[in-house]
């Protein structure tokens, strides 16, 4: 506001320069006229109202295609004439589909054809892309104070270890991926629901859920009954996104970390590991542990809808945003679709926590099975967490970290994170509500958010990144093939071709031989830098 | 000037030459290299220096102090070794179970998609060739599929197969979440497709039969099928065999469908050898494999050809 009544120094269709030292991003009819506020200071040394740092330069940024106002493209395609005003230079950005995006990359990294300056990349790229020295550490640029200023800091631990390799920055802040829980507040607090649910099951409900096991018992309880009034057909108690190819995998690695992640205090052989013995590479993937939390979710989908083995992301959450089903787990998407009134029937009644807990987990150390009575969850990263890296073969490196880190600026984050179409997924301090982070809920309030249900959807954002304990993330060369050879076997299962058992003794056979070809000595290295292994 | 023109013959023949070289040739043979080699690239970054940022009419560009603005330039090496693997991925393409599933799930769709195409279409060209209320306008309408784009059709037949409220929820069939329903429905989106163009052939093949021939036959017997059988198959059996191998070369490609409907699933229940190729090269960005499973393809396709046209060749003699 103080800035909004400070006079102009200069002002230009994007950019308009205050002489109280605030700087007005604003970002066009295309995006409702936003107006992004930041500072001189935090703009860099680089950027002014009479300096055009990279006139003359051509830069092209490789992102998926979401649309212009679409999951991550969007932002890009929204700061884009901002940057270019700023900075005089010009931004292309080539858009390909999520499931081609990696395949270009690599295409132009290997082939060293220098197409692309900066690169949005998931974050299990990484393996291949260190691998290869394909990109460019972003530290010195970070503290030579030129361009647009941001930190690490305001990350917690889980996701800055996958924007950074062995303490070296690469990434620039953007995204924070990870899965929680949503569930129908106005259900699960129902008198009515809740004394039925007693009576049939036996306990009271517990709500939030803290374990999977209190889940299943939630989602067989209401799984056949018509719960919403919109239509005379039954509803489901959870909906899952299966498809192969697709994001069906995620749906098993973040319900699976509670029953195969044995906690520890420190990560070792034992503990706190979930894909491979970080000793020798042999694959966790069909530890007891895992296979039964296979043959848990094979149990949960029962009370679902029997077509989501064939379901994406979009059938999946249109499910539970047309008020079908009780749960779903899944990304941050879900809960600002939850805001959308053309998509969604469930604003204000979508509630969301971490994910549950799990009553047992698998002891990798004694090889046995531990009931515990304090379940913990288990936060995850699981997805990719996009953000842009910049390719080593760039003929132009500042213009394109300048246009990335002008994308990580704090007012640029919180700007995404309000809006949720951007598909950018809250998970830095200054997202979070006060007191444990900077955001003021009127600010989610006047982008549109319920209350209550940014209240939970934030909270749980919080405690999931900030878990005691988190799901490892795979960032090792080849990560894409390890997980499609995986995703394939878990489809196989869900489906009823194979059993728990056999799906991930397969993708654990595989998984040697994927090792031994890409070699096992490179491989164990990656991945114990990966995940923070000492020995 | 005989000398002349006999240049000027292979002058011509040139563009045709080069082309062939350029676009069939060498890719052919660059993939055969690919998938006979082990693949490492590497980038090394050996420096970098300060270079001045040059507007696009190649002047620098000046900061506001008059002096140039400068970027750096990272001075690096791709390295990349091409080592000779004792066709490893040759070898490597017999023992997974993903090839082997991917050969049964192409067979079983090459057998049952073409068998069905050419039996229905032949059935259909005798529906036609013997007169049919609206034939003209029925004929326009059937041969619609051909021309639509097989990714269109597997966007369409997503929404067909919808289990939940699509047109053909009503049969209860889990049309794409079953194993087997799955196969099944991407032969039914490929007969909606491919059948029309066996119909057509065929119903030419018919019409070009001279009415002369059918009434001698007919003096000789009143049974349709008789001349079916030894007067109408034998002369359209080779078109039939025409279209058999233009089906068979097309059905043994099959991705674009798999691709929009199922991505191979569930599990890899649909998943066809040109898909999974395609998944290890462009996906996985394995593309020395992808290779050896491509040769593989052409080796056995050609076996399959050189087999039947041997075949072919003896019951004509």
């Amino acid at each position: 506001m103080t800035a909004l009544l400070a006079g102009s120094a200069y002002a230009g269709q994007y950019v308009e320069w205050r002489d109280d030292g605030s700087v007005l991003l604003k970002l066009g009819p295309d995006y409702d006229n936003a107006v992004i506020e930041t500072s001189r200071e935090e703009l860099g040394a680089l950027f002014g109202p009479d300096q055009k740092p990279f006139e003359g330069v051509n830069i092209t940024v490789l992102t998926l295609d979401s649309g212009p106002k679409g999951g991550i493209s969007g932002p890009i395609m929204a700061l884009r004439p901002v940057w270019e005003e700023l900075s005089g230079g010009k931004l292309d950005v080539a858009l390909v589909p999520i499931t081609d995006l990696y395949a270009k990359m690599m295409l132009d990294l290997r082939q060293g054809t220098g197409l692309y300056d900066a690169i949005v990349v998931a974050a299990f790229f990484y393996g291949d892309l260190i691998a290869g020295n394909y990109i460019l550490p972003i530290d010195d640029y970070m503290a030579s104070g030129d361009f647009p200023q941001w930190s690490y800091d305001s990350m917690p631990d889980s996701l800055r270890t996958l924007y950074t390799w062995k303490g070296v920055g690469y990434g620039t802040l953007n995204d924070a991926d990870g899965q929680v829980l949503y569930y129908r507040r106005d259900l699960l607090n129902d008198p009515k629901w809740q004394a039925e649910f007693k009576q049939e099951v036996g306990y009271d409900m517990p709500v939030p859920p803290r374990t999977w096991q209190q889940l299943l018992d939630i989602a067989r309880f209401f799984d056949g009954k018509n719960f919403d009034a919109n239509d005379p057909d039954p509803d489901s108690g959870i909906v899952l996104h299966l498809k192969v190819g697709e994001q069906g995998l995620y749906h098993f690695q973040s319900l699976s970390a509670p029953f195969a992640i044995t906690p520890g205090e420190k990560l070792d052989r034992y503990h706190r590991v979930y894909w491979f013995d970080p000793t020798d590479m042999t694959p966790l993937i069909n530890s007891p542990g895992h296979v039964a939390a296979l043959e848990f979710l094979q149990e949960l989908a029962k009370t679902g809808p029997s077509a989501q083995i064939s379901w994406s992301l979009g059938e999946a959450w249109d499910y539970f945003l047309r008020g079908k089903s009780v749960f779903v787990f899944s990304w941050g998407d879900v809960g600002s679709l939850c805001q959308d009134p053309s998509r969604s029937k469930i604003q204000g009644n979508c509630a969301a926590s971490v994910l549950p807990g799990s009553d047992r987990y698998w002891d990798h150390e004694k090889q046995q099975w531990v009931e515990t009575d304090d379940p913990r969850p288990v936060g995850n990263t699981t997805g990719g967490s996009w953000h842009g890296v910049i390719s080593a073969f760039s003929e132009n490196p500042e213009a394109a970290y300048s246009f990335l880190s002008l994308m990580a600026i704090k007012p640029v984050s919180i700007w995404n994170a309000n809006n949720g179409w951007t598909g950018v997924d809250p998970g830095f301090t200054y997202q979070f509500l006060e007191p444990v982070g900077e955001a003021k809920l009127e600010d989610y309030v006047k982008a549109g958010w319920d209350p209550n249900d940014v209240q939970d959807y934030l909270k749980a954002y919080y405690e999931n990144f900030n878990a005691e304990t988190m799901l490892p993330y795979l960032r090792i060369e080849g990560t894409p093939e390890y997980w499609d050879i995986m995703d394939k076997n878990l489809s196989a299962a869900m489906s009823g071709e194979k059993t728990a058992k056999e799906a991930l003794d397969d993708t654990a056979k595989v998984w040697e031989e994927i090792t031994d070809r890409l070699g096992r000595e490179r491989i164990l290295k990656q991945y114990q830098e990966a995940i923070g292994f000492e020995g | 000037m005989i000398r002349w023109t006999g240049r000027i013959k292979f002058l011509f023949l040139l563009p045709a030459v080069l082309w062939v070289l350029s676009f069939t040739v060498f890719p052919l043979g660059y993939s055969l290299y690919l998938s006979l080699h082990e693949v490492e690239r590497k980038v090394v970054i050996t420096g970098r220096e300060k270079v001045p940022v040059l507007k696009s009419d190649g002047t620098p560009v000046l900061k506001a102090d008059g002096t140039p603005r400068t970027r750096t330039k990272v001075i690096r090496e791709l390295q990349t070794s091409f080592t000779w693997n004792n066709f490893a991925n040759y070898l490597r393409a017999f023992r997974d179970e993903e090839v082997r599933e991917a050969v049964r799930v192409t067979v079983i769709f090459t057998v049952a998609a073409v068998g069905i195409e050419i039996l229905l279409g032949l059935g259909l060209a005798w529906l036609f060739n013997r007169g049919l209320y609206a034939r003209g306008f029925l004929r326009s309408v059937m041969i619609l599929p051909i021309f639509a784009t097989p990714v269109a059709v597997g966007y369409l037949f997503f929404t067909i197969f919808y289990e939940l409220g699509g047109p053909l929820s009503w049969t209860g069939i889990p049309w794409l979440s079953d194993p087997d329903w799955a196969l099944v429905s991407i032969i039914l989106v490929d007969l909606w497709q491919w059948t029309p163009f066996c119909f057509l052939v065929f119903l030419a093949a018919l019409q070009g039969i001279p009415d002369e021939m059918i009434e001698t036959a007919q003096l000789d017997t009143n049974s349709q099928w008789e001349i079916w059988r030894y007067v109408i198959l034998p002369i359209l059996k080779p078109v039939i065999v025409i279209v058999l191998l233009l089906r068979f070369a097309e059905a043994v490609k099959l991705f674009d469908i798999i691709a929009t409907l199922t991505k191979g699933g569930p599990g890899i229940a649909t998943q066809s050898y040109s898909y999974l190729a395609f998944n290890r090269g462009f996906k996985m960005n394995d593309f020395g494999y992808a290779s050896a499973l491509a040769f593989l393809l052409l080796v056995a396709v050609m076996v399959i050809v050189t087999l039947f046209f041997r075949r072919l060749r003896t019951s004509y003699e």
